[in-house]
């Protein structure tokens, strides 16, 4: 308990003019409630009321009223095991969407108190086990000395130099394009990376990619709200890419690490780097404005899953519609589609929320995690919300009528193919690479 | 001194004064907190995206409640704001000859000015005198026309009173059944402020409980006392929303997502 004030003001470090107006300006008119997808599982994991655990402990700390009159002007500190419990609940009801941010008439991003809400967790130590395991791993930078992860990394490469019949460019300076898979991709879904190198053979690219994946998933300290963790992280692959000369570099994961990369990225490190981080979408898109690349176009009833983090959060919105429509006649849209998508639920670390997963990365790291009962209580409850909250988002594939679904975030594919087995309807869920490696042609 | 003279001559000055000391307050607590960042190179989008979604950055809210939270966009939207609190502040009659008394190119407004009621610009459908102005069924001379069925203070005033009782009400099993932590004791605290600001003007306007003068000051005093400590304390409730958070928030929102990100 002595370490709770000391977490308290380590998160509340975070607070700037912007933070500010997010933790004082909330009417309490729950505009927010619908839009996010925990809220169905119970209306205490709205936004607003996640968000309100941060400003309890906001009143205390830095406001004078909280100060002097404490409860009154609901200003607290946790100060009991069932509280902290409680706010590593709320904590993890969150996929950081933003969903809540647009739909705010006052722009307040609960989504983004959350993620200060869990630099409190994680500074009290009370991060989910799993997560905290990668942040540590990834930040270690050795993680591919683990056997299980650098097989699953070699089989990439095996498969991948096999699909495009020849060796690899790996580490090729001067290369036009510097191509960066995450080893979470090589784990989850290992045909974007696969098919995204057979793109970019394909359509002769002079490109690259390095021959041991820099990250994780960077940076999971995003995730875990480990500020220290994520400033490691993207400053040691800045200055990777610095090193190497990287003009464009290209990202086949739509989920955080584009934000992070891409915006996140310069407040981090302290400069504005002088290349430019594109999506696979973004990057055909320029190809086929510049004549370079064109499509066999088909008839497959498909629609397109924003990425909350690759729409909401960056404006990739177009691009992919570009690319879709050009592959097929008959793309069509979800009833909630670009900025205003619906989450799949499956985001910042949710996703991870299941104990099957436990279970394989345990197989698959030789890393025995052991969880108390009170976090396997937790986990097993997450995981139920985890599950119900994709109920949603395959509500709006029914509508639509798609038989395929396209999206870019490993995160987004993995739930939408629970969802489509729990829920229905029956669909495949493809990421872009592997739904256009097919259609792709050089012009 | 009464109630009236009070709330006119005394107070006033002190609450003008209350509110800027207030505003400079919450200013100076957002630049302590300011920290110095580098900011991403923006994604490259023509100031017309930028324009036409600045536009929808404010309008996105209003059109999701429409579609997907009706009752929550009747009652806060339309009856508290659109119909209620905005056009009564400023347009409705008595109130535009008080901001060009102090504020005299205010009387500009005259003409949009909203009457007490749809049949006479001095006393109301539902006063308790009856009307002899002559005008009884007839719409009074304001650029309205016979919109004046709907925005005159006596409807305009009942729905914001509706949906104030309605926006206190709906709180309660909120918190009580539902325990979220989100209902605060300042949100009644405003909400009851505002609706005793309500209840006094319409008092004073119908001239209840009586048309006797002494009364009727009273009430307005009271009415005008009400609003003037809603002005001292707007700095620090949940009406600031008005003057300041709605605006950043926003703004900062589009500059976020649209001008930085090409949302
Ligand atoms: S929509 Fe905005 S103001 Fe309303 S409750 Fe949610 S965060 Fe607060
Ligand atoms: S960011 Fe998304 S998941 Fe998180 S509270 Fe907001 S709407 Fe819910």
């Amino acid at each position: 308990m002595e370490a709770v004030v000391p977490a308290v003001k380590k998160a509340l470090k975070r607070v700037d003019p912007v933070q500010l107006h997010f933790l004082e300006n909330c009417v309490a008119c729950a505009a927010c409630e619908s839009v996010c997808p925990y809220t169905p599982i119970s209306k205490l994991y709205s936004p607003v009321n996640k968000a309100e655990e941060l400003r309890f402990m906001y009143r205390k700390v830095m406001t004078v009223s909280g100060r002097l009159l404490g409860p009154l002007v609901h200003a607290k500190i946790p100060k009991t095991e069932e509280e902290l419990e409680w706010i590593r609940e709320v904590a993890y009801r969150c996929t950081n969407c933003w969903h809540c941010y647009t739909v705010c008439p006052f722009g307040i991003n609960s989504g983004s108190m959350i993620s200060v809400l869990r630099t409190f967790v994680d500074s009290i130590g009370m991060t989910p086990t799993i997560l905290k395991a990668f942040e540590q791993f990834e930040a270690s930078g050795r993680f591919m000395e683990n056997e299980g992860l650098a097989r699953v990394w070699q089989q990439i490469l095996d498969k991948a130099s096999e699909a495009v019949g020849g060796d690899l460019p790996l580490d090729k300076k001067g290369a036009q394009v510097l191509y960066m898979p995450w080893l979470a991709e090589a784990m989850f879904v290992p045909d974007s990376v696969v098919n995204t190198i057979r793109i970019l053979s394909k359509i002769g690219v002079d490109w690259t990619m390095p021959s041991k994946p820099l990250a994780i998933r960077p940076a999971v300290g995003s995730v875990t709200g480990n500020l220290e963790q994520k400033k490691t992280v993207l400053s040691a692959i800045d200055s990777y890419l610095k090193e190497f000369g990287a003009k464009t570099v290209l990202l086949s994961d739509g989920g955080f690490p584009y934000t992070d990369l891409r915006f996140e990225l310069p407040g981090v490190v302290g400069r504005v780097p002088e290349y430019r981080v594109l999506h696979l979408a973004e990057f055909l898109v320029e190809l086929l404005r510049q004549g370079k690349v064109k499509f066999k176009s088909g008839s497959d009833k498909v629609t397109w899953h924003d990425p909350c983090k690759l729409a909401r959060a960056s404006g990739v919105i177009p691009e992919p519609r570009i690319l879709l429509r050009e592959a097929t006649t008959e793309f069509r849209e979800l009833p909630h589609h670009g900025a205003e998508s619906y989450c799949c639920g499956g985001g910042s670390g949710m996703g991870c929320m299941t104990r099957e997963l436990h279970e394989a990365m345990g197989q698959l790291t030789g890393m025995k995690f052991e969880l108390s009962e009170r976090e396997s209580n937790f986990i097993a409850k997450a995981e139920e919300a985890y599950l119900k909250s994709i109920e949603r988002k395959m509500r709006d594939v029914k509508q639509s009528e798609a038989e395929i679904v396209v999206t870019a975030c490993p995160v987004c594919v993995e739930t939408i193919q629970r969802g489509a087995s729990l829920y229905g309807p029956e669909v495949e869920v493809l990421h872009l690479a592997t739904y256009l490696v097919e259609r792709i042609e050089p012009a | 001194m009464t109630v009236y003279e009070f709330a006119v001559y005394e107070m006033l000055p002190a609450a003008v004064l209350g509110f800027a000391a207030g505003m400079v307050y919450r200013i100076a607590r957002y630049l302590s907190v300011y920290k110095r960042t580098v900011r991403p190179r923006r994604r490259a989008r023509s100031i017309g995206h930028s324009l036409v979604h600045l536009v929808k950055t404010f309008a996105y809210p209003i059109y999701f409640s429409i579609k997907e939270e009706r009752i929550m966009f009747a009652s806060g939207l339309l009856g508290l704001h659109i119909l209620g609190v905005i056009p009564l502040l400023f347009l409705f009659s008595h109130h535009v000859t008080w901001w060009a008394y102090y504020f005299p190119p205010y009387a500009a407004l005259k003409r949009l000015a909203i009457p007490p009621s749809a049949t006479s610009a001095a006393l109301t459908v539902t006063a308790p005198v009856t009307p002899v102005s002559g005008m009884s069924g007839i719409f009074v001379n304001t650029i309205w026309g016979p919109l004046t069925v709907v925005l005159n203070g006596d409807v305009l005033a009942i729905i914001a009173i509706v949906a104030t009782v309605f926006k206190v009400v709906e709180k309660i099993p909120k918190k009580v059944v539902g325990k979220v932590s989100y209902v605060r004791i300042g949100d009644f605290v405003a909400l009851l402020l505002l609706l005793f600001i309500l209840v006094t003007g319409f008092m004073a306007t119908q001239h209840l409980p009586s048309g006797e003068i002494g009364v009727y000051k009273t009430v307005l005093g009271l009415h005008i006392l009400g609003a003037e400590v809603l002005l001292i304390l707007l700095p620090f409730t949940k009406f600031f929303h008005f003057v300041f958070g709605y605006w950043y928030g926003k703004l900062h929102e589009w500059y976020d997502l649209v001008w930085t990100r090409g949302v």
